[in-house]
């Protein structure tokens, strides 16, 4: 039963508040309002924002790479410091924590902001921390810890942190309240999943009147395997160290970068940069000197995929697939096994009448070869014959360009797009790009612009094209799949377009034979992989050796597969100045190869010299 | 009820009054929202688009109800009850957010089973009233429903199922010293909960610590008000940076309205609200349902301690409990709730033949 007479009632009393809170806002809005407006101009509301702990970066295995924790701090209310009773603060910070220098305590009290951090209290009891924020200046708050696990291990990978620059601020708005950044690797690349959102401690005049806690960033995890990576990196300094033995010359080598990717997913699983850096140092701010040193030495660039390098001989296989699949060969040649006999040189006359001779690196040559035996053995004469061919079939026609068009086809000539900043693009040099190059950078071409010559350099990877270590290693890992798409390291990263670039199988088991007799004998890489043994009868990859213009010594290239039977692995590894490929990036693939396969793992050793 | 024609708009006789009153609201809300973010966007993450968004979908949700006749209402009210209920149980098994668990997480938006067990609440009691059943057996029923709001937690969605039980119990025929009862045995059972921890630290805090500091939040939202004076400061938006008021446009988005707008804004919203509860009231006392009675009296008793409680928060005389104002806070949740509820009384109007 509905009572109306108790509905009535309560209707009354729903309207009696109703009027009071209308009378309540009513004097709020006239009465009160002077003064109001009065406390609402003398108010200064200041934000000041401290990072929230960034997500935590994490191998294949799980193994934490990069971890963050919070810790509290003791930090320093600058509004709360006037002329009376500053130099008590100023002697009990001195007193108290006496590892810091008199300029950074300077430093502290010239602050502009709002909040100072002095030092980290982790350590401290329970007793001394209260009384500490007994003075009304000090305020403890958790600050967020970054810990890179590895040290120096992945350390172009992770990247490290800093406070963000002008243009950091421009790529990264919301990295300016927290003031801090990712400067390069995967905390760059993903600063906005990694930053999350700061905590706000607003301040009224001089007093914090709220505190608005913000949330954690997220974690990545990635398709690296760290101890792949170590052993990847003592492999590469193990290379250097030999290279700088073996060889005199004007440069120390120091440089170098190895790239290991899964054939069939495209992951990273180990990506070496040499020299390196400890992104622990930037923590708490790097000096600069130190920050100097690092820069000249270049350990601030990434090699594997910043380094742009003639790619010499291991670029032969974009020949190999062009003339497999065009049926392209060597001037009366119609198949892959038709021979041609190299003598070591190559003389030939062009349609103007010019006569040049060019000399393969062996000079004796290598006798009858085809197209197997010319990447086993590296023979420039065939390929420069197939790049005649195309030059005389083709020169002057849209067709001319054809083999940059296969060398773009596998990714040649533009970022793989990998999940790191400031890839580079490398060169794929063409008719088009000289007339370019004539108008901007004259010095770099002649002036007869692009000729058949061009195209002879560029068969073998010399002359103008540049390309990244990850260019080289995606381009063969794209050929033995089938499929060009980028490589990537975060394991969620969004999903991908797979490109088929229409290879048969037929050809996949050729071009695998051919990487195994690389490595066998008579091949170029055979000195550096018989300690295999029976094993090597399984493994493959080719060798290059770049020339450089000036007195740098020879680019050392190696590109190898883990297993012909059940191919997972490409690794390319690349030692700048290193000398042949076959002497010093050779072996140091095989040692990844070695850790790859689980077998033992031997030393480095230095191997024969070719091309 | 005579028969009437299907319409584009519904069946015939859509009450104009209660469309206007809540489009006006809609409105309004926009109006506030436009001052708090920075524009019109086409993207949802634009908190004015989004709310734009809520109130048409909300405005077909009033249409599509206006088709469930009151009697088909009263015999699905037992199965929508059972469903909410069960809902709030499985909450529990879903991941804390911020150490609450009040949502299934649906993708776009989230689902909270919370706002619409108000609407379950109101219709299981009238129902419960109006076939007679045992008042102790309906009061523990509901305490069931509401204490699973409570462990969420959520206090202040507590309290107003608490205030709503409480005033559909009042206008019912039950003793006034059964009230008294059901209140003693309530506030038993908290004390029971508090004797084994199960009342979190947290809420208690919140109620204690009121009487010692006052909040921050609420002595820059009293600022806000005092300085929109009798005409508002109407759509300015630099000044109002030097006040600073946490989720303004969700629980405080009255100190952005009485900012804005002044005392008349303020007098105009209590105005079209005071005008929509006259004519429900209206109807209260004239319907022959007794069913009807206790509907409208439930969502009434809903929406104005909805409006209470959340100007009382803004103005500061009671604790911070975070309860959204009825279309005009930010949040769908909230919006299509309330137009479930305004669907359903305009149901009842139109079988009242009451079109205007």
């Amino acid at each position: 039963m509905f009572f109306q007479q108790k509905f009535r009632l309560l209707t009354t009393l729903i309207g009696l508040i109703f009027l009071t809170l209308l009378f309540n806002v009513y004097n709020l809005q006239t009465s009160d309002r002077e003064a109001s407006l009065v406390s609402v101009n003398k108010q200064t509301l200041d934000t000041f924002y401290i990072p929230s702990p960034r997500g935590e970066i994490f191998d294949a295995n799980n193994n934490k790479l990069v971890s963050s924790s919070l810790e509290p701090h003791l930090f320093l209310n600058l509004r709360k410091i006037n002329a009376n009773n500053r130099s008590q603060y100023e002697q009990y910070i001195q007193y108290n924590f006496v590892d810091l220098g008199e300029d950074l305590i300077d430093e502290i009290f010239e602050s502009e902001d709002l909040l100072v951090r002095i030092v980290n209290i982790q350590d401290l009891n329970f007793d001394n921390r209260q009384s500490l924020i007994s003075l009304e200046a000090f305020e403890i708050f958790d600050f967020p810890v970054r810990k890179y696990e590895y040290n120096n291990i992945a350390s172009h990978i992770v990247g490290y942190l800093g406070e963000p620059s002008f243009e950091d601020a421009k790529d990264f708005p919301l990295s300016i309240n927290p003031n801090i950044v990712g400067k390069s690797g995967l905390e760059r690349y993903y600063q906005d999943d990694l930053a999350g959102q700061p905590t706000e401690i607003i301040f009224k005049d001089d007093e914090i009147a709220q505190i608005i806690k913000g949330t954690p960033g997220k974690d990545i995890f990635t398709s690296l395997d760290i101890k792949l990576q170590t052993i990847a990196t003592e492999s590469l300094l193990q290379g250097i160290e030999l290279a700088n033995e073996k060889y005199e010359t004007k440069n120390k080598v120091q440089k170098g970068a190895i790239v290991v990717l899964d054939i069939r997913t495209n992951e990273v699983i180990s990506l070496v940069s040499l020299p390196d850096y400890n992104p622990n140092n930037f923590v708490d701010g790097i000096s600069q000197t130190d920050f100097n040193k690092l820069n000249i030495s270049g350990a601030f660039i990434n090699y594997p995929i910043q380094g742009q390098y003639p790619p010499g001989s291991v670029f032969k296989v974009v020949a190999y697939w062009l003339a497999e699949q065009e049926n392209i060969f060597p001037e009366g040649l119609s198949s892959r096994n038709q021979r041609i006999n190299c003598k070591g040189s190559l003389s030939f006359g062009f349609d103007d009448g010019s006569q040049q001779v060019y000399n393969d690196w062996k000079e004796d040559g290598h006798g009858n070869v085809d197209l197997g035996s010319s990447i086993k053995q590296s023979c420039n004469v065939y390929f420069w014959d197939i790049a005649l061919k195309i030059w005389r079939d083709y020169e002057g026609t849209t067709a001319e360009s054809i083999l940059q068009q296969y060398a773009k086809n596998l990714g040649f000539g533009t970022a793989t797009n990998i999940d790191l900043p400031y890839e580079a693009n490398g060169v794929v040099p063409d008719r088009e790009l000289f007339e370019n190059w004539a108008i901007s950078q004259p010095e770099r071409v002649r002036p007869e612009g692009w000729l058949g010559g061009d195209l002879m350099n560029l068969i073998i990877g010399q002359g103008a094209i540049t390309s990244t270590p990850i260019q080289v290693a995606n381009a063969y890992r794209t050929l033995i799949s089938g499929n060009l798409s980028y490589p990537y390291i975060n394991k969620n990263r969004e999903s991908q377009s797979e490109e088929s670039i229409g290879v048969t199988e037929d050809f996949v088991n050729f071009l695998l034979k051919d990487l195994n007799s690389v490595t066998n004998e008579g091949g170029t890489a055979h000195a550096s992989f018989s300690i295999l043994g029976n094993k090597v009868k399984d493994v493959g990859g080719k060798t290059g050796t770049a020339q450089n213009s000036g007195d740098k010594n020879n680019t050392s290239w190696f590109v190898g597969v883990d297993s012909v039977s059940n191919p997972r692995y490409i690794i390319a590894t690349v030692v700048e100045e290193g000398g042949s490929g076959s002497a010093i990036a050779a072996p140091v693939t095989r040692r990844v190869i070695q850790s790859l396969r689980e077998m033992e793992i031997t030393p480095v050793k230095f191997g024969e010299i070719t091309e | 009820m005579r028969e009437r024609k299907i319409t584009l708009l519904g069946p015939e006789g859509t009450n104009l009054t209660l469309l206007v009153i809540f489009l006006v609201l809609n409105f309004i809300s926009w109006l506030t929202l436009f001052t708090l973010s920075d524009g019109l966007s086409l993207d949802l993450n634009n908190s004015l688009f989004r709310q734009i968004v809520f109130t048409l979908l909300s405005v077909i949700l009033f249409f599509a109800i206006t088709y469930i006749s009151m009697d088909q209402i009263n015999l699905y009210t037992f199965p929508f009850f059972g469903l909410i209920t069960i809902l709030l149980i499985f909450i529990f098994t879903t991941d804390p957010k911020e150490g609450v668990r009040r949502w299934y997480d649906l993708g776009v938006i989230d689902f909270q089973p919370s706002e619409y067990i108000k609407i379950a609440l109101v219709l299981f009691i009238s129902k419960c009233f109006v076939e007679n059943y045992n008042k102790v057996y309906i009061g523990i029923f509901s305490l069931f429903s509401i204490s699973l709001v409570f462990f969420q937690p959520d206090l202040g969605t507590t309290t107003l199922l608490i205030v709503i039980t409480l005033s559909m119990f009042l206008v019912s025929d039950i003793r006034i010293r059964s009230i008294i009862f059901l209140l003693l045995l309530g506030g038993i059972f908290f004390f029971i909960f508090l004797e084994f921890g199960l009342i979190n630290q947290y809420q208690l805090n919140r109620v204690t610590n009121f009487f010692e500091t006052v909040d921050f939040a609420q002595s820059q939202s009293r600022l806000a008000i005092s300085s929109g004076g009798i005409t508002g400061q109407f759509f300015e938006v630099d000044k109002i940076n030097q006040i600073f008021i946490p989720v303004q446009s969700t629980d405080f988005i009255f100190s952005a309205f009485a900012y804005q707008f002044g005392f008349l804004g303020v007098l105009l919203l209590f105005g079209l609200w005071i005008f929509f509860f006259y004519r429900v009231a209206r109807i209260i006392l004239t319907t022959n349902s007794e069913f009807e009675k206790f509907v409208l009296a439930g969502f009434s008793a809903s929406l104005i301690f909805q409006i209470f409680i959340n100007i009382s928060t803004v103005i500061g005389v009671i604790p911070v409990t975070g309860m959204p104002f009825p279309l005009l806070s930010l949040g769908g949740s909230s919006i299509i709730a309330t137009a479930v509820i305004f669907g359903i009384i305009n149901r009842i109007f139109i079988e009242n033949n009451v079109v205007i």
